[in-house]
């Protein structure tokens, strides 16, 4: 008789274990998806400013088309892209463009003495320093979400129930976030 | 040990400290019904309950009031509210706090909000007249993270807890004091002497529960302050401006100790007080220097002997003029 409590205890004991790895993937996997809402938003904030750019540059600089060019293609591919990876590379790419666009700026003064241009260029800087802020929670989210995913025990758990590991906010694919080791 | 594994630890010191809280209240109250009259341990407790319920409502609007911090206006101060919205973002906060402006020349800050979502972050002008940029970032990712890890939370509810205990004390120390109460057994002399020294030690004991975890807090925030912004040198930068700096704010007092950034009062306590042992049990913040040791030891790095001269925040972000001066 007793082999049968064990035997009830230690199912009981097993089945609270899964519940309990259940509630933490699924904790972990909603603060990767709060993560990454809070850089898409920051991404959108961006582009909207983008056409705003274009039209007050080019008021000034009508025949800079080229650039013009540019600036909204890589807007466009930051628009569409998927993944966190491809939306990073496209992020980027849309930084190197409008770091072009700022220089061509720089040859018309009276287009950097104009309030709308620094407003813009105020906003802009925010919004690079939000994404920047931004990537840095979603990331330390994929990285507490993978490290849950691939270690013992909730990996038994974890493959039959479809958590699969998420992507870095990253342009270079799978860069790891340093982590801080704290001794008080 | 990790960031997370320290987060978990001090997790579950402070949910034994908040333990330790109930069961001194019950333990207070037993003694109060044992030796005196079961009735009247119960309207002790009820009592307790309900000025805890009032203190816990009021909590926001009287810690601002205790420490004369100010609701800013919409455009008051831009650069600062976006640095807190910054920091918060990166923290992962769901709602970026509200941010508060204490007028005085001491550089400090603290965090209050029983929730986060209607948490705020009050700093001196001080402050942002003393630090550069990314140390007051780092002073406003340490206030977040109390805020993230309900730190705030916890300290209100401390706060109440230690105050409710003082309350329940002093309702059973008066009852034996003019004899109100009915002795039950009689021949309980002893259980009567146990039951005032317990009435005397409890608040002192309260007291003690409240400023462990206090300190236990300071360090976790550190912490997270340097995780937030992935930048150990920062806070300790901070930390030693703030060493370096010999003003205290004015508001100060032991009620509003806690919920700084560097404790105000230690400052005046350590110059008065010779016994370092007893006094280090009141303080409300571990010492700057070991929690600047903490985190150069986690970032292994070692800082400069001398501070770095930096261009202040307020005069970087042209603050200089109208409301900080």
């Amino acid at each position: 008789m007793p082999w049968f409590w064990i035997l009830v205890g230690a199912l009981v004991a097993l089945v609270l274990l899964a519940i309990v790895g259940y509630n933490h993937l699924v904790r972990l996997r909603n603060e990767v998806g709060t993560g990454w809402a809070n850089i898409d938003v920051q991404l959108q904030r961006r582009a909207d400013l983008i056409p705003n750019l274009v039209e007050t540059v080019r008021a000034y600089a009508a025949h800079e088309r080229g650039v013009f060019e540019e600036v909204t293609r890589a807007r466009t591919e930051l628009q569409r892209a998927g993944t966190p990876g491809s939306a990073a590379a496209a992020n980027e790419g849309l930084t190197a463009a409008l770091g072009r666009l700022f220089a061509v700026a720089e040859a018309y003064p009276e287009l950097r003495a104009s309030e709308n241009f620094l407003q813009l260029q105020e906003d802009l800087t925010d919004t690079e320093d939000k994404i920047s802020a931004a990537r840095r929670y979603y990331n330390a989210t994929v990285m507490a979400f993978n490290t849950a995913v691939q270690s013992i025990p909730w990996l038994l758990l974890a493959r039959p129930l479809g958590f699969r590991e998420r992507e870095f906010f990253s342009a270079q694919g799978d860069t790891a976030v340093p982590e801080v080791s704290f001794r008080p | 040990m990790t960031l997370q594994e320290q987060i978990r630890s001090n997790r579950l010191r402070s949910a034994i400290v908040v333990a330790g809280f109930v069961l001194l209240l019950v333990v207070l109250a037993g003694l109060i019904g044992l030796v005196l009259d079961l009735s009247l341990g119960v309207v002790a407790l009820a009592a307790a309950a309900a000025y805890g319920l009032f203190a816990l409502v009021r909590s926001r609007s009287m810690v601002a009031r205790m420490t004369g911090a100010r609701e800013l206006a919409p455009s008051e101060l831009t650069p600062l509210r976006r640095l807190v919205e910054n920091v918060s973002i990166a923290a992962g906060l769901p709602v970026t706090p509200e941010v508060r402006l204490v007028e005085d020349a001491a550089p400090n800050a603290f965090a209050a909000g029983l929730k986060p979502e209607r948490s705020y972050v009050g700093v001196t002008t001080g402050l942002l007249r003393t630090m550069p940029k990314r140390e007051l970032e780092a002073v406003l990712a340490h206030e977040v993270s109390h805020i993230r890890n309900r730190d705030t939370y916890l300290m209100t509810v401390a706060t109440v807890f230690a105050g409710v205990i003082a309350l329940v004390a002093d309702i059973g120390f008066r009852s034996i004091a003019y004899g109100r109460g009915r002795s039950r057994r009689g021949g309980g002399a002893l259980v009567a002497v146990l039951a005032i020294v317990g009435l005397l030690l409890a608040p002192y004991a309260a007291l003690l529960l409240r400023m462990s975890l206090s300190r236990r807090r300071e360090l976790l925030a550190d912490a997270g302050a340097a995780e937030i912004l992935n930048d150990p040198e920062a806070m300790a930068l901070a930390l030693r401006r703030l060493e370096a700096d010999p003003t205290t704010v004015r508001y100060a007092d032991a009620s509003t100790s806690h919920l700084w950034v560097e404790s105000p009062t230690d400052r005046v306590e350590s110059d008065r007080q010779g016994i370092s042992a007893l006094s280090g049990l009141f303080n409300t913040h571990p010492p700057l220097a070991s929690r600047i040791a903490a985190l150069e030891q986690a970032g292994g790095f070692r800082l400069p002997e001398r501070l770095p001269v930096d261009v202040s925040f307020a005069a970087e972000a042209g603050l200089a003029a109208s409301p900080l001066s």
